[in-house]
């Protein structure tokens, strides 16, 4: 992946949530860590155009997030922190088969595409269920199929393992370590972040670290545990 | 999120969903260009019957019918105390056998299917350059997905009214909706645009 910050600032109602920034996001495996508010997922948000910059200028892998927002938006795909809001139509079937629909493929290659990012993740059965009947694990992986049908290069993850039981939480954690997608992967899960390439540290709008995983984590342990 | 639509193998589930839209459509105008109780009452009586193809229960045809009821029996009887007994028979019938068709077919569509054969209605205006044709297939069909969601949220306010020993009070119950409904509205038009569902060009 090749996301770059080009001077970026975000302010919401007179607030600044992102300072000036400049930053390259390239590698294989991205992890992205901070308190609650300190700007995570709306930096992560910038890279899919959910959010755009009200300063400077977001491009991933070449593409500006808002000139070139379709082109931009093929590059990723965005898993949310409640994949409940992910899965648009009831039936997991056609719901995965909506972004291919939008982009006018025949229906017989929809039918294939579907079929084979069901077997992908091995859901194949749960093709013809509906989303509120599917588990926390079964809904990431639902989701992470809806969003990978349209094949992006990068997948952005918001929280992926937030209010998941321990069984599946390790199922998406290694879903997550075999994706052969690019990832960024915002998470408060240090475990789970420890296992991948680099961590960025965001704190009060700013990146406070980027480095190792061990030495990110060790620094975002210092900076508040033991502190009220 | 629950769903109109009811699995099945029924003729309606197999027939083309333009079909049964376009047969509901004929039999809605019908139903109005028709003043006879006793002819809207067998029509009712008919959509009734058809619900037995869906093999559901009365108790869940009710629970289907329930929001619709209320309406229709405020409707009926305004009508009859402002133009007699018999418009407000024929009011009666007329809106419960509409419900009852229009909920046949919403029990035997899935919203995808909704949504492409009324994509495929729109084209010929996406030729004209008035509209995108999946914008507007996109938009009935999340309406419909919608309805049975924002039951679901009304019914999860009104329980935690009662978890907190507070009884439902009309605005205690809409403004919370309407929030609730709103913030999840944002939250699926964002994952729509990060899907790349809606494209700009």
């Amino acid at each position: 992946m090749d996301i770059h910050f080009e001077k970026v600032e975000v302010r919401f109602e007179g607030r600044t949530v992102i300072h000036p920034l400049d930053l390259t996001i390239s590698g294989r495996r991205i992890g992205i860590i901070g308190l609650n508010g300190s700007g995570k997922t709306t930096l992560a948000r910038m890279i899919n155009g959910l959010v755009k910059p009200s300063a400077g200028r977001v491009t991933v892998n070449g593409f500006d997030t808002v000139e070139k927002q379709d082109e931009a938006r093929g590059q990723s795909g965005f898993i949310f922190q409640n994949p409940q809001n992910q899965i648009i139509l009831p039936l997991l079937r056609e719901d995965i088969a909506l972004g291919l629909k939008s982009r006018k493929l025949p229906k017989q290659e929809v039918t294939a595409a579907v079929d084979a990012i069901l077997h992908r993740f091995g859901i194949s059965h749960l093709g013809d269920r509906r989303a509120h009947e599917l588990s926390g694990g079964e809904l990431q992986l639902a989701a992470l199929a809806s969003v990978l049908v349209t094949e992006p290069k990068i997948l952005v993850m918001d929280e992926p393992t937030n209010q998941l039981d321990l069984k599946n939480r390790n199922l998406v954690e290694r879903t997550i370590h075999t994706l052969p997608e690019d990832v960024i992967v915002i998470s408060h899960d240090l475990d789970l972040v420890a296992g991948l390439d680099r961590v960025l540290l965001v704190h009060e709008g700013r990146i406070a670290a980027d480095g190792e995983p061990g030495e990110v984590i060790g620094q975002y342990r210092a900076m508040h545990e033991g502190k009220d | 999120m629950r769903s109109l639509h009811i699995d099945g193998d029924s003729v309606l589930h197999r027939l083309p969903a333009g079909v049964k839209l376009a047969t509901l459509s004929v039999i809605s105008l019908a139903l109005f260009m028709i003043g006879n109780p006793a002819f809207l009452a067998g029509a009712a009586l008919v959509g009734l019957a058809g619900h037995t193809l869906l093999r559901i229960s009365a108790a869940e045809i009710w629970r289907r019918m329930r929001p619709f009821a209320l309406i229709v029996v405020v409707v009926a009887l305004f009508t009859a105390v402002f133009n007699g007994t018999t418009e407000g028979l024929i009011a009666l019938f007329r809106l419960a056998a509409l419900a009852l068709f229009a909920s046949l077919v919403t029990a035997t569509t899935t919203t995808g299917d909704f949504i492409d054969v009324i994509t495929r209605a729109a084209m010929p205006l996406e030729r004209l350059g008035i509209l995108k044709a999946r914008d507007v297939g996109l938009s009935i069909g999340l309406v419909i997905r919608f309805v049975p969601e924002i039951l679901s949220r009304y019914e999860v306010i009104r329980d935690a009214h009662y978890a907190r020993g507070l009884k439902p009070r009309p605005v205690s119950l809409i403004v919370p909706l309407i929030i609730t409904t709103l913030r999840s509205a944002d939250e699926i038009a964002a994952a729509i645009d990060a899907r790349g569902i809606r494209r700009q060009k």
